[in-house]
């Protein structure tokens, strides 16, 4: 067994500086910011290291982890390690946290407080690393949840502030407040009952939390019946509601919308993934028999959210709204390439998530950069932003480009091949249902395409507006143009080279796929 | 045999000494149980079997003494603030603590009750301490009066149980009711009933907890944190030897009747919980609503008889919920000094200027609401699994039910820190001006506060004691 140092440290050395800076006092805002940059920084460069010892070969085998006991008393141990899986998700989240560090260097929202800010990331990261790592399921279930309290107060005190009405609630109430105790209570709703579900595999497993050893269980038969049925409807609960999926997904454009810039960047790049990822990682291979059984429903829930999440894109008037249902529409692609069961399929999510986090997120970045200079998201408002902020207007004419799946950039790859998966799925599976979704996949990318077109028309394209005309706005500075830039880059490399993707995800995928179908 | 002589005899020596003397006291008698469970070898058993030190009576001694210390030292600058009693404040204190380490060694019907009496008389006057205060003295009161009711029924309960028996101790009785085949005859199981509505008291069960919340809103803030969380422990202890011991072979009937009260328990706590707006009144819902969970595991393996893992899930938790909600009443003492109110909206944005304060709100709440990786997790963790472990319907259904309430709780245990950090200050609302945080209750605060963490992040710690409380429970 191996150390598993690098991982431990990719995990916990953000938590470590976030105890760190909380003992610096408030008052030293730029070495706050340069521990947190530095300590991001340096996670980055050891996930590279990670990376550079991984062996691509065979990419397949859990690698590079440890297995110590952590409550012996239950069973349970601190159990790590990446196969090609997690490994992408794991470079991409690093990454993604890196930037965002960059980002708030100069554009926090009121009330600034860098210090909280800064922390809070780095907690949320020590989640979404350690997510990626665990291997044992109460060892992911405290990571996953880790990330939820972050989140929560990060949309709670640096989010929106407008006022608006809720029906079912007597007082109108502020955007953030909402949207923050939404957020909280939908994920833990799921997870209440994933974790009773990791119970009951635990006591049907031999009294193991391991997910490999439970991986080995599973493949063999050993959870059938309704047992089965019902751990898998309550592990679907779980992360259905994280990715999320029609009809789990309401919490998601309010939390959006009203998160500060960074919030929404991590939680769409990032948090989303931590619920696919646990499809990938946990609900197929522990329970083959009950993901062939779930698989269609999957599928058709998935079409009806990238057809839903299209349309609702058409009617939104605020910027940042129609890039959250956009991604209701992208995460749907992910899970319908998923729910195909095929190594095409999941290859396909496994790039697509990878694909969302980046432009996505850079989405967000751009909107919410937007949203700062304009002081408004009402696209009926915008305008002609190409001649007023050149370089965001670029960069979001790039973006859309590539959220539209233009062939060339990254986001093709995922929505073309869990097509191909849904037009193949399995064998065995009811091939109707899996075609009739490929085609409401196909409608929904041409209406994905119509949307975002749509958007750049009315914010981009045009005349701007007379209340810009004699205002001074200012373009992208230079925090905004680094944090962005590599995303950009990103985008074209996976477009046009996605065995950067695939060449750590297809093994570890066909190795999964053989071990739990057969096929 | 020395040390535990001296340790139950400490406490008693400091009678009408100042609040040093009592606080360094407690702490000392943390010391035998230390070198007890460190040379522990086997239980030792004394008066023919009514007194028994075993793993779990040290374990929760432990627990106990710290409690104590920690209101104590809650208490240091209350009772100095005011003019009232200082000695006898502590010797009442004292003599609860004192009631609740018998409690947990007791092995017979008359320790027990002496115990459990001793623990709870210095109570009804602590509740109602504040004595110019109207709702201190009716809190008082209804506490006085449900607290009387309760002992009769206990005492109604324990001398069926010796009439049918003729026996005292413990283990005689449950042989006797075995070899009798009276285990489920209706004496039996009517002193079952009588006894658990007695203790459903203390422990503010559905339908027994509608003193609570009147008494918790009224009495001194420290006495609060010691009800809700000692005088708790020791009703639970108290009800979860009775289980083991004695009423193990009762059938299904008490057992099922056990799980809807459990049920039934987490939501009239967490949805009275929801519309407080007065934080004391909110914890004191939200403990009704842990006493549910505390009670499920114990509720369960009356049906199943496996004793083992829910002794272990409720001691467990009993441990983690002691200092985490120690912690929360902290967070309201430490409120309450900056802006002096009982409406928490009252509190808009004072994070900002306690920060401290705000940390601990945080940590203390979202534990008690059972996010990772707080401590609060670890607690209903355990509960869940002893509650799955067998597999069969009542204890799955209850889990659903606790994780409907899981979540339930969290709406309002995030109020207060959603209140304090997210929302603007109000205008017309009086500050205090002593703002800075007293020492003793930093010690307070900080103590919880690792445990809190401790706990949630390495649970092994814990979960071992839980673990050993349990097994040795049942040699």
């Amino acid at each position: 067994m191996e150390s598993g140092l690098g991982l431990t440290i990719v995990v916990f050395l953000p938590l470590v500086s976030a105890i760190f800076i909380f003992l610096i006092p408030k008052k030293q805002e730029m070495l706050i910011k340069l521990v947190t940059l530095g300590s991001a920084l340096l996670t980055f460069g050891v996930s590279l290291i990670v990376a550079l010892q991984f062996d691509f070969y065979n990419a397949g085998d859990l690698q590079l982890g440890t297995k110590v006991s952590w409550i012996s008393s239950i069973n349970s141990n601190y159990e790590i390690g990446i196969d090609g899986i997690s490994l992408p998700l794991l470079l991409l989240s690093t990454f993604i946290s890196v930037l965002a560090i960059i980002y708030s260097f100069e554009h926090l929202p009121e009330p600034k407080n860098a210090k909280g800010m800064m922390s809070l990331i780095l907690i949320l990261e020590t989640g979404m690393n350690g997510t990626f790592v665990a291997l044992d399921l109460i060892l992911f279930f405290v990571f996953f949840e880790l990330v939820l309290l972050p989140m929560y107060f990060m949309i709670g005190i640096w989010g929106d502030k407008t006022v608006r009405s809720v029906s079912g609630l007597k007082n109108d109430i502020e955007t953030r407040l909402y949207a923050s105790i939404k957020f909280f209570v939908f994920t833990l709703f799921g997870s209440a009952f994933m974790l009773l579900g990791f119970l009951g595999l635990y006591f049907r497993g031999n009294r193991t939390f391991s997910i490999p050893e439970l991986i080995e269980l599973g493949s063999s038969g050993a959870f059938t019946g309704t047992f089965a049925t019902l751990v898998f409807a309550v592990l679907f609960l779980g992360f259905a509601v994280k990715v999320p999926m029609w009809p789990l997904h309401t919490w998601l454009p309010d939390a959006h919308t009203a998160a500060p810039t960074v919030g929404s960047v991590l939680l769409a790049a990032i948090l989303l993934k931590l619920g696919s990822y646990g499809f990938v990682r946990i609900a197929l291979p522990i329970l083959p028999e009950q993901a062939v059984a779930w698989a269609p429903a999957i599928a058709v829930l998935s079409a009806i959210g990238i057809i839903y999440g299209s349309l609702a894109c058409l009617a939104q008037t605020d910027l940042k709204r129609l890039i959250a249902f956009s991604s209701v529409g992208h995460m749907g692609f992910v899970m319908l390439g998923i729910s195909s069961l095929t190594s095409i399929g999941i290859n396909a999510a496994m790039i697509g998530m990878v694909a969302h986090g980046i432009i996505t997120g850079l989405l967000f970045f751009v909107s919410g950069s937007m949203a700062h200079t304009y002081h408004t998201r009402d696209m009926g408002r915008l305008g002609g932003n190409m001649k007023l902020l050149p370089k965001t207007g670029a960069i979001l004419a790039f973006t859309a480009m590539a959220s539209l799946g233009l062939p060339g950039l990254a986001g093709f790859w995922g929505e073309f091949m869990a097509l191909l998966g849904a037009y193949n799925p399995l064998p065995g599976l009811n091939i109707t249902i899996f075609r009739s979704s490929m085609v409401a996949g196909a409608i929904g990318t041409v209406l994905t395409a119509g949307y975002l077109l749509w958007m750049l028309q009315r914010v981009n394209l045009g005349e701007p507006k007379e209340e810009w005309l004699d205002k001074e706005l200012h373009d992208a500075d230079n925090y905004e143009l680094v944090a962005w830039i590599p995303l950009v880059i990103l985008t074209v490399l996976i477009g046009v080279f996605p065995k950067l993707i695939f060449g750590a995800t297809n093994d570890a995928v066909i190795a999964l796929v053989s071990k739990a179908f057969g096929g | 045999m020395a040390a535990i002589t001296l340790d139950i005899l400490l406490p008693r020596k400091f009678k009408f000494i100042i609040a040093m003397v009592s606080i360094l006291g407690s702490l000392f008698a943390f010391l035998p149980i230390i070198f007890q469970f460190a040379n522990y070898t086997t239980p030792e058993i004394m008066f023919e079997g009514s007194y028994v030190i075993d793993k779990f009576s040290l374990i929760l001694k432990g627990l106990f003494i710290l409690v104590t210390y920690l209101t104590f030292l809650l208490s240091v600058n209350f009772v100095e603030s005011d003019e009232y009693y200082q000695g006898e404040y502590y010797f009442l204190l004292l003599s609860s603590l004192l009631g609740a380490l018998v409690v947990t060694s007791s092995r017979d019907l008359l320790t027990m009750f002496i115990g459990i009496e001793l623990a709870s008389t210095p109570m009804f006057l602590l509740s109602g301490w504040k004595k110019g205060d109207q709702k201190s003295n009716e809190g008082s009161i209804k506490f006085f009066l449900l607290g009387v009711l309760s002992a009769s029924l206990i005492l109604y309960g324990f001398s069926l149980l010796y009439g049918v028996t003729g026996k005292l101790v413990f283990s005689d009785i449950a042989n006797i009711l075995i070899q009798q085949d009276l285990a489920q005859s209706p004496v039996a199981l009517l002193s079952a009933i009588l006894i658990l509505a007695g203790i459903g008291f203390k422990i503010s069960i559905v339908p027994f907890h509608s003193w609570a919340p009147d008494t918790y809103e009224g009495a001194p803030l420290p006495v609060t944190a010691y009800l809700s969380v000692s005088s708790k422990a020791t009703g639970f202890v108290a009800l979860i030897i009775l289980m083991s011991k004695i009423f193990f072979e009762s059938g299904d009937g008490l057992g099922i009747v056990l799980v809807f009260i459990s049920g039934i328990t987490m939501f009239v706590g967490n949805l009275s919980a929801l519309q407080q707006t007065n934080p004391v009144r909110l914890l004191a819902y939200s403990s009704i609503a842990q006493a549910g969970f505390i009670l499920a595991p114990i509720a369960v393996a009356n049906i199943t008889n496996n004793f083992e893992d829910g002794v272990y899930a409720s001691v467990t938790y009993l441990i983690i919920y002691a200092f985490m909600n120690i912690g929360a009443f902290l967070v309201i003492n430490l409120l309450q000094r900056n802006i002096d109110s009982e409406n928490m909206y009252d509190w808009g944005g004072l994070a900002k200027e306690t920060p401290l304060a705000g940390i601990f709100a945080v940590i203390f709440f979202f534990s008690l609401a059972g996010i990772p990786p707080l401590g609060g997790w670890f607690a209903k963790f355990v509960v869940f699994r002893s509650l799955l472990s067998t597999g069969e319907i009542f204890g799955l259904s209850l889990a659903i039910v606790g994780a409907i309430n899981a979540v339930i709780g969290l709406v309002y245990y995030s109020r207060i820190s959603k209140i304090i950090w997210m929302d603007s200050p109000k205008e017309d609302v009086q500050k205090t001006e002593n703002s800075i945080i007293p020492s003793p209750l930093k010690v307070v605060g900080f103590v919880s506060l690792i445990l809190t963490i401790v706990s949630g992040i390495f649970p092994g710690i814990f979960s071992n004691l839980g673990e050993a409380s349990s097994i040795f429970f049942n040699s």
